[in-house]
């Protein structure tokens, strides 16, 4: 049986006809075919798609544990471990390897030098090894111990080098994903939620409420963001502040990071709120919501099922190109050490933190400075979408 | 003009008092006090603290407090800071004037790079010049300020290790910490000038950046647009040259709402100078205010975030007063 074509079929029943009377689309499906069209804001999404994956598979892709060292031998600031392809006496093919690498002093600059023992067995790179004692957890829920790859002991694989303390730069990025690509993202909801309840009640009731709530976002916005935030994100992180007295928090590292997502929303909002009030204040006359209002809704069903819909699409757009920010914003607090900490989690800020560390020349460790792309690389990606998001939402600009 | 500046003056006073009652709020999560700290020390008494209390007022309600506070606040009177026993004033005078030398450079380097730009993109619209223009300015809007700091750090030192070994100069080419160079004190007024120009290269050149993206593409669309419209077809009628009129006719009244948003700028400059400033070591406003944060010298950090504001509200109000200068359309009666 072919499916009969709509334009070419009869007259449709019953509830098909309000489908047909809009030329068989809804305002989603519009906006994701126009979306489509978009092929770099499409790219954007399928990278953001994989960063957020690999983030959350960081235990399966990593090698290492977040914080696993070790103090013997030395690993501290080991350069990305170069990974053999050919053989060395065949100069053919072969399964990719490592070696052992010992520490020497330069006798020049006396700086802690990496060189492979090539005289030393060769260790291939495993596929699907299982590290008992190293587990981790999938998005908190799912045990295992099964890792991407890895090489046996003592040979190591550093992908992207190592830290101050050994750590494997490559896992800690992976983890740090994690912290640094979701902050942004809940950062907004707290961000918007404020800005809508507060921009739409301006809006709507007008007067001296309107006038408070403006008042409240012009002082919000005479301090400068920065320093506002770290304030707050200091003197909040510290367990004996007032407020986490007066609830009994204790700022783990799940309070903590809630903390900052509750810190970046709250410094944020005031744009919004003025945006959607001004929206509201032409939307509240128009007459669907007068015949509203005489059917004798009450004012909050006016507010919230009649004229905060209708804000929906510009309000989509605001918070995608939003999230690019709150993620600069939360990889700044980390840099300066007011993020989640060292400890429980590893956000791409606080990696970059090492590259200024005191005592760091970074012209010999180059590679410290390798979280910074990711963050770009997400930014990019979100703003691309962001765009892309505008213009499908926009009738103008329809191919 | 006048009775205009007088009425927006006066609307800024509720704004101040706010944001100076917020940040005195925000003061009160300090865990504990200065003194607190002190109290730990095992060799001092428990009269000395209560005494120390007493001089500092911290024994008194929060709204008392408050209101002492902002007393002597109108008074230009910032209070003292715990930890270096020095007016507040005085501490926080050097990294405000360091700070805002370097935002000011930025600025205007912002202007420099971002005018022509954006003339040159609207111009030549869909030329492969306009789209490495966008293509630029998406990456200066994803960088992180502070990683591309270290990233040109990071350059300068492999650009020196490349300069040494084939023509033996072994210095770097701009320099990349602090603001002034050894001996600064005892360079001639025009030298020590220029050695601070000098140093404020890299991290305002990076500041600037951050905002080059927005900057363009709004002057681009601007651009565009009055290039479309019919007094520049008069003009074109009229037989002026192309230069004129990009330069005399479109880009005047597309320029305007940059005047206005100087104000607008001022706080991201600020905010993206914060983290450069620690990059690169520069003695700015946040070094200072992280320093204060974690002695818990309330009045310092109070002090930076109500100068600031103030700083912030006059620059608003300035721009908006050039705005009213520069577009005669704009009625300030």
């Amino acid at each position: 049986m072919t499916v009969p074509n709509p334009s070419q079929s009869q007259m449709p029943k019953g509830k098909d006809v309000a489908k047909v009377a809009v030329g068989g689309k809804t305002q989603g499906r519009i906006v994701w075919e126009q979306f489509r069209k978009h092929h770099i804001a499409l790219v954007g999404l399928v990278v953001l798609l994989l960063m957020y994956v690999a983030a959350a598979f960081a235990g399966f892709l990593a090698p290492y544990g977040m914080n696993e060292y070790r103090r013997t031998p030395v690993s501290a600031f080991m350069p990305p471990t170069t990974i053999h392809w050919t053989d060395p006496e065949t100069g053919r093919l072969t399964r990719p390897f490592v070696y052992e690498f010992v520490s020497e002093r330069d006798p020049v600059t006396r700086q802690r030098v990496y060189v492979e023992n090539t005289d030393g067995p060769r260790y291939p790179i495993q596929f699907f090894v299982r590290r008992p004692n190293q587990t981790y957890r999938i998005l908190g829920i799912w045990q295992s111990d099964l890792r991407l790859f890895g090489v046996e002991d003592p040979a190591r694989v550093f992908l992207w080098g190592t830290n101050s303390l050994g750590k494997d730069l490559f896992t800690r990025i992976l983890y740090g994903g994690q912290v640094s690509l979701t902050i942004g993202v809940l950062a907004v909801w707290v961000s918007l939620t404020l800005g809508l309840t507060f921009g739409v009640i301006a809006g709507f009731y007008g007067g001296l409420v309107d006038d408070f709530f403006m008042r409240l976002v012009e002082v919000l916005d005479a301090i400068p963001g920065l320093f506002l935030l770290i304030v707050l994100a200091t003197l909040l992180k510290d367990p004996r502040n007032p407020l986490a007295q007066l609830f009994g928090l204790q700022m783990t590292s799940a309070q903590t990071f809630l903390m900052i997502v509750m810190v970046l929303g709250f410094v944020s909002w005031g744009g919004l709120a003025r945006t959607i009030r001004s929206l509201v204040l032409s939307l509240r006359e128009m007459d669907y919501a007068q015949a509203a209002k005489a059917l004798g809704a009450s004012e909050g069903r006016v507010m919230f099922r009649h004229l905060l819909p209708a804000t929906a699409s510009y309000v989509m757009v605001i918070l995608t190109l939003a999230i690019p920010g709150f993620i600069l914003t939360e990889v700044g607090l980390s840099f300066l050490g007011l993020g989640p900490s060292e400890l429980d989690s590893a956000s791409w800020g606080l990696l970059l933190r090492d590259a200024t560390a005191r005592g760091v020349s970074i012209q010999f460790v180059p590679w410290l400075l390798i979280p910074g792309i990711p963050i770009f690389v997400a930014v990019l990606c979100w703003n691309l979408v962001g765009d892309g998001l505008r213009d499908a939402f926009d009738p103008k600009k329809r191919r | 003009m006048l009775p205009y500046i007088i009425r927006r003056f006066f609307h800024l006073i509720p704004t101040f008092l706010g944001a100076t009652l917020l940040a005195f709020l925000i003061s009160q999560l300090v865990p504990g006090d200065f003194v607190t700290q002190r109290a730990l020390e095992p060799n001092v008494r428990q009269e000395t603290i209560d005494r120390m209390r007493a001089q500092f007022g911290l024994d008194q309600p929060v709204l008392v407090q408050y209101v002492r506070w902002m007393g002597s606040l109108v008074q230009g009177d910032l209070g003292m800071s715990f930890s270096s026993n020095q007016p507040v004033m005085n501490v926080i005078r050097r990294p405000i004037q360091n700070s805002l030398y370097l935002v000011l450079f930025a600025t205007i380097l912002l202007w420099m790079m971002a005018i022509p730009l954006g003339v040159f993109s609207a111009v030549r619209q869909y030329t492969f010049g306009d789209q490495a223009v966008s293509a630029v300015s998406y990456f200066g809007l994803a960088i992180p300020n502070f990683f591309f700091a270290q990233v040109l750090v990071l350059g300068l030192f492999l650009f020196r290790g490349f300069t040494r070994e084939t023509f033996g100069y072994s210095s770097l080419l701009f320099p990349v910490a602090g603001m002034t160079s050894n001996g600064w004190e005892n360079f001639t007024p025009w030298h020590q000038f220029w050695d601070i120009m000098w140093h404020m290269i890299i991290p305002g050149f990076v500041i600037a950046t951050a905002s080059i993206a927005g900057f363009t593409r709004v002057l681009r669309g601007q651009m565009i647009e009055y290039l479309g419209s019919d007094f520049i077809r008069t003009a074109r009628a009229k037989g002026l040259g192309n230069r004129s009129i990009t330069y005399k006719h479109a880009l005047r009244p597309a320029i305007i709402p940059f005047i206005a948003g100087i104000g607008a700028l001022l706080p991201s400059l600020i905010g993206g100078a914060g983290l450069v400033e620690i990059v690169m070591a520069w003695p700015g406003i946040t070094p200072r205010l992280l320093d204060a944060i974690q002695r818990q010298d309330i009045y310092v950090v109070l002090g930076f975030l109500v100068i600031s504001s103030l700083l912030l509200m006059i620059g608003n109000l300035i721009s908006d007063l050039l705005l009213a200068v520069a577009d005669p359309r704009i009625r300030y009666g």
